[in-house]
């Protein structure tokens, strides 16, 4: 199975590679609004000198985390799978023997991931140099309890796009209904502000989602900013949606497959 | 002139048939752009739930700032994008051909021939968003001032026009050069906030370089009557000179085309 991986992994990135310059645009555009978001913030954390407890500084260290969480946990499955199956591309990934998203759609979001952080490190390096943080609150402990939150938000976010995208069996609409769940998102994952900010009754229903653990969670979780039972309650929140998430996404599969009638075959 | 407003009845109605024989994508297109809109209104109501204002700007300020960001906005999605789509491949494949045959002004084909045309609604809700900023505010809007601001908006929009010709004539120089407007489309979003709430390196780059905030920050100020007449007839002189700069190098450009299969 590692040496499938493996052969995955060298296709895939001489693939990527050949795209670097497009990589670099993408970079780009994805940086762009969490710049803006701590902009704004932290004017206005200056004016008053803090929002809700939140401190100017505050704010400079959770976007420019907040970067590297969602180049961590984000996921392009609708990019690499949705044309596929709508031209029926996927055909021949699925005769073979090993299951075509959970290797060549994983490997290949992997491999997108590694060459963009290899465009995203000295860039944010620079962004730590314009708006120097202060990073004093992360400790060891905090990275290393962080890290197996970082992978399950990543396994997270990839099946239920992968739930998503497989919806493509039965509609061609896909990209309008991702838009919907991209909303989801932006509300209730902490993408635009930290969620304690966000109004009460958000925050509530986004203590029960999976989105905050894709963002939120893990960020906060780095400053050391959650109790013992917060990170309690993390954990359970990403136990049960990973669960979920598998079972939905092998039920939809399957559902899929069998829906399936291969375009152009 | 008259040609040419005819020849604009006629790609909207082409565009108009395009999308009618796509009526739920378009539908679904409205529902998802009032959804962002929904987006939008909140995220500004927190924002002004934690604050009085936003580097002096008020709530109503920044709900007409939306509109005029949406404004611009919708030009991009109405023209400026679906154009570069087509205009990249027909350098790319050589039916730019096929263009430059037409006895029209190559710029103007360009740019008027692929609308996406349901997102005109955009305006509708632009100038509600507008109109309710300015009754939020309250107090008297001096008619000079609103002349000024719909000037302002005006030519801003020409100067990221300008900027866009621009960017798309360097394919003919540079024929992979496919990417010429990620910078554009990625710094749109920097036109919803004043610009003096940015850091300053930022605040440069989209006055001078990218100027994004001259299109929508800039006719603001006017509104407020924050802009001395000089710098009203300065900004007006830039849109000006911006487009005619534009139109010039698109000349250029067009005569730096060989084809591609010829």
């Amino acid at each position: 199975m590692l040496k499938i991986y493996k052969n995955f992994w060298l296709v895939n990135w001489a693939e990527q590679w050949q795209y670097r310059a497009n990589l670099l645009m993408y970079l780009f555009y994805w940086l762009v609004s969490p710049i803006i978001y701590l902009a704004v913030w932290t004017s206005i954390a200056n004016s008053k000198g803090d929002v809700k407890g939140y401190t100017a500084n505050d704010f400079i260290t959770y976007y420019l985390l907040l970067l590297v969480v969602d180049q961590i946990t984000s996921n392009i499955v609708i990019h690499i799978l949705a044309d596929k199956i709508m031209d029926g591309a996927i055909s021949s990934e699925i005769i073979k023997p090993v299951h075509p998203v959970l290797t060549s759609t994983l490997v290949y979001n992997v491999a997108f991931k590694a060459l963009n952080f290899i465009g995203f490190l000295p860039i944010w390096v620079a962004l730590n140099f314009l708006f120097k943080p202060n990073y004093a609150a992360i400790t060891w402990q905090n990275i290393l309890l962080a890290v197996p939150f970082l992978i399950a938000g990543f396994a997270i976010s990839f099946l239920i796009s992968a739930v998503i995208t497989s919806v493509a069996f039965w509609t061609t609409r896909v990209y309008s209904i991702h838009e919907f769940y991209f909303a989801l998102v932006v509300l209730f994952s902490g993408q635009f502000v930290p969620l304690t900010l966000m109004p009460e009754m958000i925050q509530s229903i986004a203590r029960y989602l999976p989105f905050q653990l894709m963002i939120y969670f893990p960020i906060e979780l780095l400053l050391g900013r959650l109790a013992p039972g917060e990170i309690l309650h993390g954990v359970g929140l990403a136990v049960f949606w990973f669960t979920f998430a598998v079972v939905a996404f092998k039920i939809v599969w399957k559902r899929g497959l069998k829906q399936y009638s291969a375009v152009g075959a | 002139m008259r040609r040419h407003l005819n020849l604009i009845r006629v790609f909207l109605k082409i565009n108009l048939q395009m999308a009618m024989a796509y009526r739920t994508d378009t539908f679904v297109n409205i529902l998802v752009n009032m959804m962002w809109l929904g987006w939008e209104l909140l995220s500004l109501s927190i924002i002004f739930g934690n604050t009085q204002a936003l580097a002096g700007w008020e709530f109503g300020d920044l709900i007409v700032l939306l509109g005029v960001f949406r404004i611009v906005n919708m030009l991009m999605f109405i023209m400026i994008w679906p154009a570069t789509e087509k205009f990249n491949t027909s350098v790319r494949d050589g039916s730019f051909d096929y263009v430059l045959l037409q006895p029209v002004n190559s710029l103007f084909v360009v740019s008027f021939s692929r609308l996406t045309i349901w997102r005109l609604w955009d305006l509708v809700l632009a100038l509600v968003l507008i109109l309710s900023g300015l009754s939020i505010s309250g107090g008297n809007i001096l008619w000079q001032n609103f002349m000024a601001f719909l000037a302002l908006a005006f030519s801003g929009i020409i100067i990221i026009y300008s900027l866009w010709v621009v960017l798309i004539a360097l394919t003919f120089w540079f024929t992979k050069f496919d990417n010429n407007v990620t910078i554009l489309h990625a710094l749109m979003d920097a036109g919803r906030y004043p610009v003096m709430v940015y850091p300053f390196w930022l605040q440069l780059i989209v006055t001078f370089i990218i100027p994004i905030a001259v299109a929508t920050t800039v006719p603001v100020q006017a509104l407020h009557g924050s802009l001395s007449v000089l710098q009203v007839l300065m900004y007006l002189g830039v849109g000006a000179a911006s487009f005619v700069v534009a139109v010039l190098f698109w000349r250029v450009g067009v005569r730096k085309y060989s084809g591609a299969s010829s």
